[in-house]
């Protein structure tokens, strides 16, 4: 189905496109920053890496645009070295372990990378990303080297476990650990900045709770599972050893056809799994005051929820690397402005999930549970159904989703006028094209 | 042989369905516990395989609840600083055995445990008793008692619980509790889960009352038991007493779950699993129930749908145990599919 046709057939989606691309204004429009030639080259680099992160970032508090937008390229420059299969092991490793340490030089760079490795200019051009990181506050490059550091060793450490090479993952602890490197440390870094500008409560970045972690597993989870297909053809492969195992004797037999049932049983169970950090992830959003900030965190959380229906019981997983459409893209990042947009968004596709669960699942109960668990901590967070006399429990998580309400109620004013504004404009164009049927009769 | 350690415990409907689970979970404090167990039928003669107390070690007591004599002679024989009130008429009796057990039994048991210097009462309660047909959601220990009961159970059980708690009086060093237990269910359950087979066996399970989104509260007795145990050591622990002693407890599994979704996993686990589910709404379901109880009347059947039934399969019920968490120390030890299993295993024994 074309792009176009996608689109008509689900109005809704339509209409967020339509809204997206035409009245939703950014946040901070009127911020000009005087533009260096490396920061001109930072923002090329970024969008040559991401198209889709480069605008959610471009759109933060200007506090945190940069921090952010180089915390990402280090990581991606990082990733890319990982990566390249061309370069030798006796370079690479070095190269990860001592990355943190290059960001202290005043210019350094990386020419080892394949001529086919699309992000080589990252790393090629890296003193322009080092010009802009030393320009930022202290404490800010202080976390972009604590994760760098510790990422760059956690990377180099996988590379040389040859258990983890030759048989993947083997118990969900490892599997977590493994998030924790890729994903978990990025939630770590974003958090602590979120924390240092004073956009997000003081506990969020806390030594107990660490809810970032969840944050990162459960969109890494996310991913892990979609992309099935895509990393066996890469002849690897991230789905633990202690689920898959009770599917199949080897990792690879679910591509065949005869397997595809026990397949469905075993990506549904991997979901379960994924589920168990969504009451953190619900909790750290909570915990945002600044919008830009809810929205750069939000989004992607919101997008895996989207996914992670999508691959539940969904046997093409198996074969290909599925997307959520564009259009719901867009519907997700526009209702997802609000907590309460987010929560409903959660709850809608949870509850798509219990639909479609099958009584013979292996995982049936176990995932209903779960569903009921995230719904019962959703109660938990507005009250909203108290009998008359009652009062709510104020607890930490109440507290904190009333804070966030008095936000969610600004946003709602923005949402209001893209909504009057569309319909205005449908109105009128609706008017035109009757009146051009009219007067070509 | 700390202050806290139940030396010896009266269970007063100890032979019923719960009171088995008391016994058991008494039964595995270290050091034991003498156990006694006043009721008016005997302790069954066969004990399903579920459970591994040694009967003989247990001390019974035959009596009427509601006799001063019979319930003095029991405590002062058992010497009991522990009474454990778990006794209640099943669901579907008269008013009148409602009254007599649930009221003027637990005020006769108070009256005399207190003369004869008991510590501590617990008591088993009901989540029932706030309930009255309307929606629970979330519901913890500050939801009020609805001023028009559910029914003639929960009016008596709500009553009883009043009583228990406003006997509380610790200046004269006795103390009182009650746990709210919610969908009890486990081995030697006669309502819950054998009710659920007796569905799917008259070929009933492929009707879907509701929507299912509705979230449920179900209860292993052994946890069920665990809480009883708990709040005996914290009454009789004199740093605790003051936290718990008048206070009431929710008690569940801590994992509420979608009606069907359990009643499915029941049926799962025997081995029937519908191919095809008939979904009625709620409202049309309501109307069905009319129907099926006009026309059971007039063929003097028993009705298999009635509203009352559809109101209770459709409602949200669920509820939050921070409290019983933070102050008792409870966690539910057996989970729902164990509990699931173990019910199944000692209906299969045929007891």
């Amino acid at each position: 189905m074309g792009k176009v046709a996608e689109l008509l057939s689900h109005p809704l989606e339509l209409k967020a496109a339509l809204k997206l691309k035409f009245l939703r204004k950014p946040l901070f429009p009127d911020v000009v920053i005087e533009e260096s030639a490396d920061l001109t080259r930072c923002h090329e680099l970024l969008k040559l890496t991401s198209r889709s992160f480069a605008a959610v970032i471009m759109e933060l508090h200007p506090e945190l645009r940069n921090a952010v937008m180089l915390f990402y390229l280090v990581l991606r420059a990082l990733d890319t070295v990982e990566d390249d299969m061309t370069i030798d092991p006796k370079i690479k490793i070095p190269v990860l372990r001592e990355f943190d340490s290059k960001l202290d030089l005043p210019s350094w760079y990386f020419d080892g990378n394949g001529p086919n490795e699309k992000d080589r200019a990252v790393l090629v051009d890296f003193p322009c990303i080092l010009n802009e990181l030393h320009k930022l506050k202290p404490e800010y490059q202080r976390v972009i080297k604590e994760i760098t550091g510790k990422m760059g060793n956690g990377m180099a450490d996988y590379i040389l476990d040859e258990n983890f090479n030759l048989n993947g993952l083997q118990t969900v602890a490892d599997y977590d650990l493994y998030c924790h490197y890729v994903a978990g440390l990025v939630g770590d870094g974003l958090t602590q900045m979120l924390v240092l500008a004073g956009f997000g409560s003081n506990d969020l970045y806390d030594e107990n709770v660490h809810l970032y972690e969840d944050m990162g597993l459960f969109l890494q989870k996310t991913n892990i599972i979609r992309d099935y297909a895509e990393d066996l053809a890469d002849g690897r492969s991230f789905w633990p050893k202690e689920i898959w195992s009770l599917y199949a004797e080897k990792l690879s037999d679910f591509a065949k056809p005869e397997n595809t049932q026990q397949g469905l049983y075993c990506i549904n169970h991997l979901v379960l799994n994924a589920m168990t950090h969504i009451e953190s992830v619900l909790h750290y959003l909570a915990s945002i005051h600044e919008q830009s900030s809810f929205q750069f965190c939000a989004i992607p959380q919101v997008m895996a929820i989207a996914t992670l229906s999508l691959v539940f019981a969904n046997p093409k997983v198996m074969h290909e690397n599925v997307k959520i459409r564009k259009g719901t893209t867009c519907y997700l990042i526009l209702k997802s402005r609000t907590l309460r947009g987010c929560v409903e968004i959660f709850q809608y596709y949870l509850r798509d999930i219990k639909k479609r669960l099958t009584v013979e699942d292996p995982s049936y109960l176990k995932l209903n549970i779960q569903i009921s668990k995230i719904e019962q901590y959703i109660e938990s967070m507005y009250q909203e159904q108290l009998p008359l006399g009652v009062k709510p429990q104020e607890t930490l998580i109440y507290k904190k989703v009333l804070d966030r309400t008095e936000y969610d109620s600004k946003v709602a004013v923005i949402e209001e006028d893209e909504e009057f504004k569309f319909n205005l404009g449908f109105t009128m164009f609706l008017t035109f094209i009757a009146a051009v049927y009219f007067y070509s009769k | 042989m700390s202050s806290s350690d139940v030396k010896s415990v009266l269970l007063i409907g100890g032979s019923g369905f719960l009171g088995l689970h008391l016994i058991q979970q008494f039964s595995e404090l270290k050091p034991q516990p003498q156990i006694h167990v006043f009721d008016v039928r005997p302790l069954p003669d066969r004990i399903s395989k579920q459970f591994t107390f040694d009967p003989s070690t247990i001390t019974f007591h035959q009596g009427d609840l509601t006799s001063p004599a019979d319930v003095r002679k029991a405590i002062e024989t058992s010497g009991a600083t522990i009474v454990v009130h778990s006794a209640s008429p099943m669901h579907g009796n008269s008013q009148e055995i409602y009254e007599k057990v649930n009221v003027k039994g637990t005020k006769n048991l108070l009256t005399v445990a207190k003369q004869c210097r008991v510590k501590a009462v617990v008591y088993t309660s009901s989540a029932g008793v706030i309930f009255n047909g309307q929606d629970i959601h979330n519901a913890d220990e500050t939801w009020p008692i609805p001023e028009v009961p559910m029914d003639g159970y929960n009016e008596t059980k709500a009553i009883a619980e009043e009583m228990v708690l406003s006997a509380n009086d610790p200046e004269n060093d006795f103390l009182t509790i009650a746990l709210r237990p919610a969908g009890i269910f486990g081995p030697g359950d006669r309502q819950l889960v054998p009710g659920l087979r007796q569905v799917a066996k008259l070929g009933q399970s492929k009707f879907q009352i509701g929507d299912n989104n509705n979230l449920f509260d179900w209860t292993y007795a052994g946890n069920v038991a665990d809480a009883h145990v708990l709040a005996a050591q914290k009454l009789l622990n004199p740093t605790t007493a003051a936290l718990v002693s008048g206070e009431t407890f929710f008690i569940t599994n801590d994992t509420p779950t979608y009606f069907w979704a359990l009643a499915r996993t029941v049926w799962k686990a025997d081995g029937h699993i519908d191919k095809r589910v008939i979904v009625l709404n709620r409202p049309m379901a309501i109307a069905a129930g009319y129907l099926s109880q006009f026309f059971s009347k007039l063929l003097g059947k028993e009705p298999g749908l009635t509203p009352f039934r559809v109101k209770i399969v459709c409602a949200y019920r669920y509820h939050n145990i921070s409290k019983a968490k933070e102050l008792l120390g409870y966690q539910p030890r057996v989970d729902i599919e164990e509990g699931i299993r173990r019910t199944l295993a000692w209906m299969d024994e045929g007891l």
